[in-house]
């Protein structure tokens, strides 16, 4: 046993450029989905209030399939599938699209569901006052439901965090890639992937104080 | 191969990923009770005791869980059949996230009725049983629904644990006659069909149990 | 012997001295309304009642039992003392016929049938009958009310312990509640009543006992406590009626 822990700290230290790198691609990945999810997750949310019924109802079906469907599938269908029709991307690609699809799904629907909750009257009053949809929609709407949607949308961050562990099944050498090729030099699976668990955790706990520091300003402000 | 064909093959996996998701799920949901049970029933040492518990699994992606049970424990001498791993994994974050829901929900529990069946002689369990837990239910079912889907949704990490679902019956087509593009495209679709039939099953429990002035948080 | 007698109760929550000795009977079948400014420990006292609060010193004697001691059944207790809330504290998730089945159920281990049976003679009793099936969001407060009452009634309660049952009522259902309570005293019903509300006072009692700071400073009908020596109490009445 303690052999076995020396042998996988050697071991570490020995890959540890590696790990950190994968690291770095973790966190690279993480960061890029979490701001393209949001900024779609804002559009599609932006088209859901929209006065055309079709427009709606499309986001609607947008929202619901890709709450519906797997992640893994989706990336699959883009790694695997679409080479296929000659189209063949990265694996950083593939996931930051598969990921940005999903992850904007969610956060329209968190979006959506703090709309439904604001006082309608608000809107009314800011129509009769002249404003146009599109500036109702950039004044008032948007900037109240990203606030009441903090913390739906820093959960979803430690989400995206977590299941970027994901993409290392579509050749992406992110952290958890490294931690597995760290594992098979020395085949101390437990502890390599216990390793991997220990820092996925200090990370996710470093999100949620930076979370709560978000959202305590907010409170102050609003 | 057409659509209906492929469909034809996927079809063995559709038991299994519904096998994943339910044994998951029922994992998840009588862990879950019993630590939202615990944490309610006891003092500060075991109430700690469940609040690292749902940190420390609402912390760990699903799938290094899964491989610390199914490729790690047998390092240290444990072998874990897959299903059960899937269950140590994924049912077990879920019972993390399902705690967390009915601890939300047993807030909302007015704490008046929770005096008055006091008052009227109930032991600390029967209050519990009688009054906490099933307003506890019908405040959580919109949260349950989610995990329960999110269960469906990591149930192809299965796969990697070498469970025949669809996922993995989709790897094997694929490598055999390169269709990957309609191949996954059917696989989305079946997961979506299976979460819209989840979803009705589960609205009509909800029209069953649902109790007029208590609304679904 | 009086069915309640309270002799010196006092309670302290860490060094707020809420009830500083109080003295009181409550006779069997009798009607008793304690009145005091908000915040004098009323709901305190009556909570010693059933031990939801447990006293710091002092003696109660519960149909002639000691009820303050380690050693009581105090589940056993409460069940013979019928609480109503302010705030009704229905089972929200329980239809009435429910609400009044549940304690006769599981408490008094009363099959099904009989529990309901039972339950239907109370809600009859109180005029709720016909609403057995709603559920407590779907009736009003007076009926709210009404519901918990025969919820405490179907336990076969010594007597009934009120704390504020009108304050959450508007006008019209305050004097319909005290209708009630006065209608369940004259068939027999020991009932000891917390209020801020003098017209629900005067309807039931003639008299009221007075609690301010911590102790009873007065019992008496209502005329002489408006007249009373003590300024606090001479106070409290004559606003209360104004
Ligand atoms: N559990 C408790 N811990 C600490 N203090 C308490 C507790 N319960 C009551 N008190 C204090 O005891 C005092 C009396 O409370 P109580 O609820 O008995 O008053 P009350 O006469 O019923 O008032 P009201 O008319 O407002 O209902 C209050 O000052 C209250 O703050
Ligand atoms: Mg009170």
């Amino acid at each position: 046993m303690v052999n076995g822990w020396m042998a996988f700290s050697r071991d570490l230290q020995e890959q540890l450029p590696l790990v950190l790198n994968g690291l770095i691609e973790t966190l690279n990945l993480t960061v890029a989905i979490s701001i393209s999810g949001l900024l779609l997750g804002v559009v599609v949310f932006y088209l859901s209030t929209c006065r055309s019924a079709l427009i709606r109802q499309v986001t609607k079906g947008y929202i619901s399939f890709f709450i519906g469907m797997p992640l893994i599938v989706l990336l699959f269908l883009i790694y695997y599938g679409l080479p296929q029709w000659g189209v063949r991307m990265s694996p950083f690609t593939v996931a930051f699209i598969g990921f940005t699809l999903n992850v904007a799904a969610y956060n329209a629907a968190y979006l959506t569901t703090a709309f439904n909750g604001m006082d309608a009257t608000e809107l009314e009053a800011a129509h009769a006052q002249g404003f146009s949809d599109g500036q109702v929609f950039r004044y008032i709407t948007l900037p109240q439901v990203l606030r009441l949607s903090v913390p739906a949308l820093t959960n979803q961050v430690i989400g995206n965090l977590k299941d970027s562990s994901v993409a290392f099944l579509i050749q992406y050498t992110e952290f958890f890639a490294r931690v597995q090729e760290l594992a098979a030099t020395n085949f101390q699976f437990f502890k390599a992937y216990l390793f991997a668990a220990l820092v996925y955790l200090a990370i996710v706990s470093l999100i949620v104080v930076i979370a709560r520091m978000i959202e305590k300003r907010i409170c102050i402000i609003g | 191969m057409d659509m209906l064909g492929i469909l034809q093959h996927l079809a063995g996996g559709v038991v299994y990923t519904v096998l994943v998701t339910l044994v998951c799920s029922l994992t998840g949901l009588a862990v879950g009770l019993s630590v939202a049970t615990i944490r309610r029933l006891s003092g500060a040492p075991l109430r700690t005791v469940c609040d690292v518990y749902t940190y420390l699994l609402r912390g760990v992606p699903v799938l290094v869980l899964l491989f610390i049970v199914y490729f790690g424990l047998p390092g240290i001498g444990l072998k874990v059949p897959p299903l059960l791993a899937m269950a140590l994994s994924l049912g077990l974050i879920s019972s993390a996230y399902l705690a967390e829901i009915f601890r939300g929900a047993l807030d909302s529990v007015d704490p008046v009725e929770v005096l008055a069946a006091q008052a009227m002689g109930m032991t600390r369990f029967q209050i519990f049983w009688h009054i906490e837990m099933p307003q506890m239910l019908r405040f959580s079912l919109p949260g349950m629904v989610n995990e329960f889907t999110s269960v469906l949704k990591y149930s192809p990490f299965a796969y990697t644990v070498g469970i025949p679902e669809i996922t993995k019956e989709a790897i094997t087509l694929t490598a055999t006659t390169l269709q990957g593009a309609e191949i996954y495209l059917v696989v989305g679709i079946l997961y979506f069909s299976i979460y819209r039939i989840l979803l009705v099953g589960v609205r009509a429990l909800e029209r069953y149990f649902r109790v007029p002035g208590i609304a679904s948080l | 012997m009086a069915l309640i007698e309270i002799r010196e109760l006092e309670k302290r929550f860490n060094d707020q001295r809420v009830l500083a000795g109080v003295n009181l009977d409550v006779e069997a079948g009798e009607i008793k309304v304690v009145m005091g400014p908000s915040g004098c420990g009323k709901s305190t006292l009556l909570r010693c009642l059933n031990r939801l609060v447990d006293p710091t010193s002092g003696t109660i004697h519960f149909d002639g039992q000691e009820v303050t001691g380690p050693m009581v059944d105090v589940r056993l207790l409460r069940q013979k003392i019928g609480f109503v809330f302010q705030q009704f504290a229905l089972y929200r998730h329980l239809s009435v016929l429910d609400n009044v089945t549940l304690g006769l159920r599981k408490l008094q281990k009363l099959r099904k049938p009989d529990a309901e049976e039972k339950a239907m003679a109370q809600l009859e009793r109180l005029g709720m009958a016909a609403h057995k099936d709603k559920f407590p969001a779907q009736i009003s407060g007076g009926q709210k009310q009404r519901v918990a009452l025969a919820r405490a009634l179907a336990m076969d309660p010594a007597m009934i312990v009120l704390d504020e049952p009108t304050s959450a009522l508007d006008p019209v259902m305050c004097r319909e509640v005290g209708e009630l309570i006065r209608q369940l005293n004259s068939e027999g019903v020991t009932m000891l009543c917390v209020t801020h509300d003098i017209d629900l006072a005067q309807a039931i009692s003639e008299k009221a006992v007075f609690l301010n700071q911590g102790v009873v400073s007065a019992e008496a009908t209502f005329a002489a406590l408006a007249n009373h020596d003590h300024e606090a109490t001479r106070t409290f009445f004559n606003r209360t009626k104004a």
